[in-house]
């Protein structure tokens, strides 16, 4: 470990993993465009500290992301929107695509999912921690991680049935998720 | 349905994220929005030591020969001149004389929090402590260590081979930033650590007072002394006052105050001047609590909230 990491070594790091945080940041903020700007506030925030920085810089940022996202979602009270929007936005269409349209849309469901339950399942399923890992990265207990996670998860079944069924039927979901 | 749904979940984030790439340059763009936040809270800042200077200039121009003396105005800058002169030369020697013991009090809208810091040559201690008066970090170092204790997570951490002579604010970059290094000097548990490790209370008060942009304002009791108080102008967004021993011209009491819409926010430190006794000494030491676990150095000890 430098003494004192220059601002080459952190643009080097990012280089490497910068791809990967992104698309952390983007599943969790719900578009591409938030997810950079997340990232950015993230790396931001990470600058100050940089040159004695001697933990891992990416549990750094994941853990920055999901504070950010979770408070930012938060704050702008935007999941509650979100809410209404799952509720009224289910419309059966005609769907030929099947199974990967449903694969699409669970993923616009989890972005209307409340924040902290979004953040457990990116860091189940995107970045495969442990519900011990993601209860850390969330500064949290295991508890919380399990409970959140279970109750994203049944919602997300509950869609799935109702997809199964309606495929079944002739159709599927239309992109209003 | 449990293992697929979970499965297409997975499935589904691979196929959304894959096509994503971050831009290039986000380093750059951290750095330049940093720059731009810090220059804002400089222009805030400047504005009122603008104002102060620009008083202090015309308190100079109003002495010279032949120039008219508004009675009006400020009191001649000969009494500032001379304390500041002499505040700034007792702070070049207390360096390695003196041990600066702070109390700093933070309050603002959302509460107050108290710090206790040690400051001696590169040696430094910061304890900053919950409204309750429990300990919630306590950090500190000299020139190639920092130890760290989280009191939350009963942890703490030690990092070894950290050098950075960082020069105090202003030396650099001129007076508008003596806000800056009384702000950085105030921020408990923040300025001393994360800020500028090696820029010690001396040297940024020394670098706040020899600005010249604070004016000598008669004399105040502070802590059973009549202090002699050095205040920046009035009226401004930002006030910074600093009270000094009449005797040994070491500042004892420093408050900055901000006015932020409807709310003020101030940051106010006591200082005692200690000589440095083995005993007093030793409160630069961070203290490892019985049963703390050593934990690798990084963001889970260090005292943050990302």
């Amino acid at each position: 470990m430098p003494a004192d990491r220059s601002a080459a070594e952190l643009e080097s790091f990012l280089a490497e993993r910068a791809d990967h945080l992104l698309r952390t940041a983007a599943l969790l903020a719900g578009s591409r465009e938030a997810g950079e700007d997340l990232l950015q506030t993230a790396i931001e925030r990470l600058l100050p500290r940089w040159r004695r920085f001697d933990g891992d810089p990416e549990g750094y940022l994941r853990r920055t992301l999901c504070n950010l996202a979770i408070d930012g979602s938060r704050r702008a009270g935007r999941w509650r929107l979100r809410e209404g929007l799952l509720r009224t936005g289910l419309r059966p269409v005609p769907d030929a695509a099947g199974e990967v349209e449903l694969r699409d849309a669970l993923v616009r469901l989890l972005w209307k999912l409340p924040p902290r339950q979004r953040a457990v399942l990116v860091l189940r399923y995107w970045e495969q921690l442990t519900d011990a890992e993601a209860a850390e990265v969330l500064g949290c207990a295991e508890g919380t991680v399990k409970s959140a996670g279970s109750r994203g998860l049944a919602r997300m079944r509950e869609l799935a049935d109702d997809w199964n069924d309606t495929a079944a039927a002739g159709g599927g979901w239309g992109t209003q998720l | 349905m449990n293992t697929d749904v979970e499965d297409m979940l997975r499935q589904g984030m691979l196929r959304y994220a894959a096509d994503l790439h971050a831009p290039a340059g986000m380093v750059r763009e951290a750095q330049r929005r940093r720059g731009r936040r810090l220059a804002l809270r400089l222009v805030t800042a400047g504005a009122a030591l603008a104002a102060c200077a620009a008083a202090v200039v015309a308190v100079v121009f109003a002495g010279l020969p032949g120039a008219h003396q508004n009675s009006s105005g400020p009191t001649p800058s000969v009494d500032t001149a001379y304390v500041t002169k002499r505040v700034a030369s007792a702070l070049s020697g207390a360096g390695l004389a003196e041990i600066a013991q702070m109390t700093v009090t933070s309050s603002g809208p959302v509460g107050t929090r108290t710090a206790k810091e040690w400051s001696y040559g590169d040696q430094w201690r910061s304890v900053v402590y919950s409204s309750p008066g429990q300990p919630v970090f306590e950090e500190g170092g000299a020139s190639s260590t920092y130890t760290v204790v989280n009191y939350s997570a009963r942890t703490w951490g030690r990092q070894r081979g950290v050098v950075g002579q960082t020069e105090p604010p202003s030396q650099q970059t001129g007076c508008v930033r003596a806000a800056a290094a009384l702000s950085l000097l105030l921020r408990p548990g923040i300025g001393l650590s994360a800020g500028s490790p090696s820029a010690s209370v001396v040297q940024l008060l020394r670098t706040a007072i020899s600005c010249g942009t604070l004016a000598e304002a008669g004399q105040q009791r502070v802590d059973g002394i009549e202090a002699t108080k050095l205040t920046s102008s009035s009226g401004s967004l930002i006030s910074e006052t600093i009270w000094v021993n009449p005797t040994t011209y070491l500042p004892v009491r420093v408050v900055i105050r901000a006015a932020a819409g409807s709310s003020v926010i101030q940051q106010a430190a006591d200082i005692t001047w200690l000589k440095p006794t083995a005993r007093d000494q030793a409160a630069l030491t961070v203290s490892i609590p019985a049963g703390f676990r050593q934990v690798p150095f990084g963001p889970t000890v260090m005292p943050i909230s990302p």
